[in-house]
């Protein structure tokens, strides 16, 4: 994981959007805008913004239960060649240990997994990196996402 | 922060069009089934085509949301092709395996096309 006391650490943006369902297109939107001229690819931003609506998504229904007085707080830094967003509810720890049930697509043309639940999958195939902490009631998904044109590919790691 | 998703309906020889715009999420769910029950309402169509030329955002739900309706044409005996996603959006459907079911077409012509030829 990238540390956040390097030289060359950048903080890119910092703001909050309240809690109500649709407003990860306003998180999308000005993480896209502040990770511009980066160098990131067009096909990574895309693939960012993607990862930053699914966690922001989670934040606000599950995190903070819709309840748009909570924010939702997201923060962009630039360190050592990675884009870093971090994503923090209030919800505390998931209620469910653990990883979740992978999405199988068979199965959920079967009946036997239901249609939903592909947030998760799609934010760790979207992302280089990802991690999950949580501190007290405050919990956080960190993205990270190296730049520079020769970075198409798979993710790199993933901690979760 | 309202979404909207809108779907027109075209019914062909043997198959039948759902253009969808605006953006997939969870406000679609009735857009979405809607559409494809107006689609099959009529003719039967062995092919329902999902046209996502001008969909600027599918999201998690979203994709469920397809996957319903792919579910539900499967029960029914129909085929579901797809056209007009993005390179962004045809990656999802690869990672999701929904390409594993869906063709893919660039266009909206290649899928026509083909709906025209197995329609004889």
């Amino acid at each position: 994981m990238t540390s956040m006391a390097s030289s060359s650490y950048h903080k890119l943006a910092s703001f909050t959007v309240p809690s109500e369902p649709g407003n990860e297109r306003i998180a999308l939107a000005q993480v896209a805008d502040a990770v511009a001229g980066q160098g990131l690819p067009e096909s990574r931003l895309d693939r960012l913004k993607t990862a930053v609506a699914e966690a922001a998504m989670n934040a606000i229904e599950h995190g903070n239960r819709n309840q748009a007085e909570i924010p939702v707080d997201i923060e962009v830094v630039a360190a050592d060649g990675d884009i870093v967003v971090t994503i923090t509810d209030q919800g505390g720890a998931p209620e469910q240990a653990g990883p979740g049930e992978e999405p199988d697509l068979v199965r959920k043309l079967a009946g036997e997994q239901a249609p939903r639940g592909w947030g998760l999958f799609l934010i760790r195939h979207m992302v280089d990196a990802m991690d999950v902490t949580t501190e007290g009631t405050r919990h956080t998904v960190t993205l990270i996402m190296r730049t520079g044109a020769a970075e198409e590919g798979g993710p790199r790691e993933d901690h979760v | 922060m309202k979404t909207t998703c809108e779907a027109d309906i075209r019914i062909l020889p043997g198959g039948a069009v759902i253009t969808l715009s605006g953006e997939i999420d969870g406000h679609a769910a009735d857009t979405l089934t809607q559409g494809y029950e107006r689609a099959v309402a009529d003719g039967d169509p062995a092919t329902v085509v999902l046209d996502f030329a001008a969909v600027q955002y599918i999201n998690s739900t979203g994709i469920a949301l397809i996957v319903s309706v792919l579910a539900r044409a499967r029960s029914q005996g129909r085929k579901v092709v797809a056209s007009g996603l993005s390179d962004h959006y045809r990656e999802i459907f690869d990672i999701t395996r929904l390409s594993d079911f869906i063709e893919l077409f660039p266009s909206i012509d290649g899928a026509v096309s083909q709906i025209r030829e197995a329609a004889g």
